[in-house]
């Protein structure tokens, strides 16, 4: 920004900033930027908790090799068929963003998302174990996988439901304001309070589901612990918990629609539903889009509720990844291998992160 | 007035000097929560209780010590002690059980207490044999042993009785896995309720039963050179020997710790898989008019190979090495606090763990404690795998192999295999 | 739109709103009746949505032993603290990204938003470790620096700083009002609704924080009430004390809830200001 003919900004202003921004650099240094750098750092270490604590020499830099010791394995292949349900949606998905893009479906950034999100399924599954070959760690490549479901579990149910709520709670009545606060208000609530709440209410014993259920004569399912239901369990407590902040954005963007394209439709006889499909939604897309990866992000570190519900379990079923890196750092003391995780953590997150700034930043 | 004013006055300075010279040791213990638990160490019921009054009683009885205590709940015990220990605040005093010594003493982290134990009123040699053995790591005393526990088969009469496996007062155990099917066909087909409970599906519960049964048959998950041998015939007919049960719809193994005590507490199961912490706790309930179960018989873990095995292991009580180094008025505190609950051991053994001072065994007292000749053959019977710094990701191993088993579905073959790879790699590391 | 069909909507719609609110006055009901009745069953009436038999014995209790209120205090003391943190390096980095010139600014903006990126998960481990090497764990600056560092205040409060009409900060300049003066006898009392914002965004997180607690304090008097719910949540205490813990739950609730019926409009306006950063 340096230009010839503006004048030098005056000393006073240059110094006040300073001041101004002093107090947040230090915090922001000290607790973000460095640490953040420190991470990797760790992560090229094998680096034991307990055993650093007493001697801290015990540390040894072992380059990436913690990085191979958890995403990677013995003898691993890659073969087009390993794992044909994923592989072939990858490849419907491509074919999917191609046509779409063409037809002008969708922006150009939709269909790039759409194109990598394909790209991945078509290329991660492929990898698998050759002749006497095996993962070397066992438990991370399921464990990513099973966050992946809880998202696409979570995200789309929170976001329709969200929608269609939003839409018919729309009207500035007390009523309505009323209506709203009561859907909203589980999202205020800590993860260890709604945890605490599911946790009981789907209690074979002592739930108000088992007693529900009893009460129609039937036997109560044991959800936490039933390898069927344990990850809808805390989806549908996690759907309950984040309703909130889905159905505010989403009466935000309402609100941007203008009157006006609704009384023209009306005019052609489309209310209701039919001028929700052809105004509401093509509106909404900016907003959709934001919600979704909004969604994506916050799911995506689940912790508590897997951590208290089911404990990861039955067998690893709902273990995340979060809770993954939590355990291999403070049940495993393994710091650098939880740092690596981490490291991966943070380039997906990242990934989205920057989706969502690009996605709010298009014009529509 | 004024009397009062200097009467409050004296009261205070004389608070805050007693106050002032009082040492406070802070504890850190599983067992659960008791709030209410008072100070008379005779009157408590249930280990958080009993515990509980035994720490408050040492509180108010040592001059010029408070302990302040640090519940936590048994799960994520040792990964707060471990944490604590990391950020340079552990607890002046923990409970711990045997089987962490090898990693947090060959760490450094525990105080060598072999010195000590004699000026604070502790007396090793009344120490039964295995509970020294348990206490030691390489020629040092890093902790002073509270009991001995193991699992124990803990016993519905009435319905045992009903399916006529009642004799002389005493429950028909099985002494093979034929007969162990048998039994609970029995059962069921004269009460309708299954034959076994336990925990399978959170705490290790359901692994020590398949450990149990591993010894039982000569042999072990590890050997004493570092080779795993958990995918082996005797693991796979341990494994085999439980889930025949839940085949055939004689025990569930969807029950956690909370619902498989429920229901046996309720009268749904003839048998509950448990160790000797509950059996006080289960004899009150049993007394209750409301509660199912009414005849309480508490056996010894059965037989069914060749020789007994039952799994147990052993609470210990130590201190972090950084004290016993940088505090040592607060050590010598620590000390006493320890002698205290030594002390007590008696009171503590009510719960229905064994005793660990041959003073104790042999009382009177002892002797005559509720249910403690129904099992007296359990200490002889007591086993546990062979020591390792990584006892805790071994169970952790072990306990998500044998979950995927019953709980999933996963073939018996493919879960042994994986653990034992596993196992393979952290005895490696 | 007729009425009759508007009342129908009301009506239709408020049967999934008490659907959605059945968990929480649940969880209600049981802290109001008696731990021996609900250790047995939990639907001693209307499927336990009421509490009969009741009893405010478990809230007595809360008080009398246990933990909670000390909890209670500690989440006040880490939310407050920390608000008034986020508040303080917000506002004033706020105004210098937003108004004030100087060498680098450019690279500095974009270093400090680029962090909006990072998630606490990728640094609480190194958190972690730097806090145990100073000793500094278990204490009330444990718990409320780390989240100081993150962006979101800076940026919400940049934008909004952006969008006031630069002829005030001009007027003033012109009387010769140093910048310091004019961002704090000036700009912070126009920021005052944005500031309520950015408190009830922090709070909330401060409040409902349970990873970096969960790792940070060790000991339990440094226990937040979120943190000390979940160590009550084991099942041991689920079996013996349900009524208790149902009124740990409806206690560490409470502020929360209040501070979203009292200032609905900040929270609503909080909620969109942080979905929509783009």
């Amino acid at each position: 920004m340096v230009n010839a003919h503006r004048k030098r900004p005056s000393l006073g202003q240059v110094q006040a900033a300073w001041v101004l921004m002093l107090p947040f650099l230090a915090v922001y240094g000290l607790f973000l930027v460095y640490p953040f750098f420190r991470g990797i750092w760790i992560s090229l270490h094998d680096w034991n908790l307990l055993a650093v604590a007493f001697n801290p020499e015990a540390k040894e830099f072992v380059g990436v090799d913690n990085y191979v010791r958890v995403m990677w394995g013995r003898n691993i292949v890659w073969g087009p068929l390993a794992s044909p349900v994923l592989q072939a949606a990858g490849i419907f998905g491509l074919g999917l963003a191609i046509l779409l893009r063409r037809m002008n479906q969708v922006s150009r950034s939709t269909a790039i998302a759409i194109g990598l999100a394909a790209l991945l399924l078509l290329v991660l599954p492929g990898f698998h174990p050759g002749e006497g070959g095996r993962w070397y760690d066992r438990r991370f490549w399921p464990t990513v996988g099973n966050t992946l479901v809880f998202v696409a579990l979570t995200v789309p149910g929170v976001t329709i439901t969200a929608l269609i709520l939003a839409a018919a709670l729309a009207r500035e009545t007390r009523a309505m304001a009323v209506l709203r606060t009561l859907f909203f208000l589980s999202q205020v609530l800590s993860v260890t309070v709604v945890t605490l709440i599911w946790q009981i209410m789907f209690s074979p014993r002592q739930g108000l589901i088992a007693n529900v259920t009893q009460l129609f004569g039937g036997t109560p399912i044991n959800w936490l612990t039933d390898e069927q239901f344990a990850m809808a369990a805390i989806v549908i407590a996690t759907i309950w918990w984040s309703l909130g902040i889905a159905m505010i954005l989403f009466l935000a963007g309402l609100q941007d629609i203008s009157k006006d394209l609704y009384e023209a439709a009306a005019l052609d006889h489309a209310t209701g539903a039919r001028a929700f499909w052809h105004i509401t939604l093509p509106n909404l897309q900016r907003t959709i889009t934001l919600v979704i990866i909004l969604q994506i992000i916050l799911h995506f570190q689940v912790f508590g509720q897997s951590h208290l519900m089911t404990q990861g379990g039955p067998n690893d079923e709902t273990q995340v990844l979060v809770r993954y890196i939590y355990q291999t750092a403070f049940r495993d003391s393994e710091l650098g291998r939880a740092s690596a995780m981490a490291v991966f953590l943070f380039v997906i997150m990242g990934a989205f992160s920057t989706l969502q700034f690009l996605a709010g930043r298009e014009k529509d | 007035m004024r009397h009062v004013l200097i009467g409050a006055a004296a009261a205070a300075t004389l608070a805050t000097g007693v106050a002032a010279q009082e040492t406070e040791v802070t504890l850190g213990r599983f067992f659960g929560a008791c709030e209410d638990a008072g100070s008379d160490t005779k009157a408590s019921v249930g280990e958080a209780c009993i515990i509980q009054s035994i720490i408050n009683a040492a509180s108010e009885e040592i001059d010029g010590v408070t302990v302040n205590t640090l519940p936590t709940d048994w799960g994520n015990y040792y990964d707060q002690i471990k944490a604590a220990y990391a950020g340079g605040t552990p607890p002046d005093v923990h409970v711990m059980h045997r089987h962490r010594v090898p990693e947090f003493a060959g760490l450094g982290a525990l105080a060598d207490l072999s010195g000590d134990l004699g000026a604070a009123g502790i007396d090793p040699s009344d120490w039964s044999d295995n509970a020294l053995a348990a206490v030691s790591y390489e020629s040092g005393i890093y902790g002073v042993p509270m009991d001995f526990h193991a699992n124990l088969w803990h016993v519905n009469m009435d319905l045992m009785e009903e399916a006529g496996l009642v004799e002389n007062g005493r429950p028909v155990l099985p002494s093979s896995p034929e007969e162990l099917l048998d039994h609970a066909r029995m059962v069921k087909e004269a009460t309708g309720q299954d034959y076994l409970a336990a925990d399978f599906a959170q705490f290790p519960i359901g692994v020590r039963v398949v450990l149990a049964l591993m010894w039982q048959q000569g042999d072990n998950i590890f050997t004493e050179d570092g080779t795993a041998t958990v995918n082996t015939e005797a693991g796979k007919r341990a494994v085999e020997t439980i889930i025949q049960l839940f085949d055939a719809g004689y025990a569930n193994p969807q029950l956690n710790y909370a619902d498989s005590q429920q229901a046996f507490l309720n009268g749904e199961a003839a048998v509950l898989v448990n160790g000797t912490w509950v059996v006080d706790f289960y004899a009150a309930e049993a007394a209750k008019e409301e509660t199912g179960l009414d005849t309480y018989y508490v056996a010894d873990f059965p037989t069914l190979f060749e020789q007994g095995a039952t799994w147990a292991d052993s609470h210990m009580w130590a201190i972090p090495s950084t004290l016993k180094a940088n505090d040592p008025a607060k050590y010598e505190a620590a000390l006493k606090v320890l002698a205290f609950i030594n002390d007590h051991n008696v009171d503590w053994a009510r719960t229905g763990h064994m005793s660990v001072r041959n003073s104790v065994v042999n009382s009177d007292e002892y002797r005559n404690l509720p249910h403690r000749s129904e099992y007296a053959d359990t200490a002889a019977i007591a086993r546990d795998t062979p020591p390792s710094e990584r006892y805790g990701a071994i169970q952790d191993v072990l306990n998500r192999e044998l979950q995927a088993i019953w709980l999933t579905d996963k073939p018996v073959e493919a879960a042994l295999q994986d653990a034992e790879f596993e196992v393979q790699d952290l005895l490696d590391r | 739109m007729a009425l009759r069909g508007y009342a129908w909507l009301v009506v239709a719609l408020s049967i999934p709103a008490f659907v959605w609110l059945v968990p929480t006055i649940w969880m209600v009901s049981l802290s109001f009746q008696p731990n021996e009745v609900l250790a047995r069953t939990t639907s001693s009436t209307a499927l336990g949505l009421v509490p009969v038999p009741f009893t405010a014995q478990n809230y007595a209790d809360l008080f009398a032993f246990g933990q909670t209120p000390w909890w209670f205090m500690n989440s006040v003391i880490v939310a407050l603290g920390m608000t008034l943190g986020v508040l303080a390096v917000s506002t004033t980095a706020g105004y210098a990204l937003a108004r004030l010139d100087f060498p680098y600014k450019g690279p500095i903006a974009v270093l400090c938003l680029i962090g909006l990126m990072v998630p606490e998960q990728a640094v609480f481990i190194p958190l972690y470790t730097m806090f145990a090497d100073f000793g500094w764990h278990n204490s009330y600056h444990a718990l409320i620096l780390p989240r100081m560092a993150v962006p979101i205040g800076v940026f919400l409060m940049m934008q909004f700083f952006r969008a006031i009409p630069k002829d005030i900060e001009e007027a003033a300049r012109l009387d010769g009002v140093g910048w310091l003066q004019i961002f704090w006898y000036v700009m912070l009392p126009l920021a005052r609704p944005a500031m309520m914002t950015l408190a009830i965004l922090t709070f909330l997180y401060a409040w409902n924080d349970y990873l970096w607690p969960l790792v940070s304090a060790q000991q339990r008097e440094y226990f937040t009430i979120t943190l000390g719910l979940a160590s009550i949540q084991s099942n041991f205490a689920q079996s013996e004390g349900l009524g208790r813990v149902m009124a740990s739950g409806v206690i560490a609730s409470l502020p929360v809830v209040l501070l979203f019926l009292i200032f609905q409009r900040y929270v609503v306006q909080a909620m969109t200001a942080g979905g929509s950063k783009g």
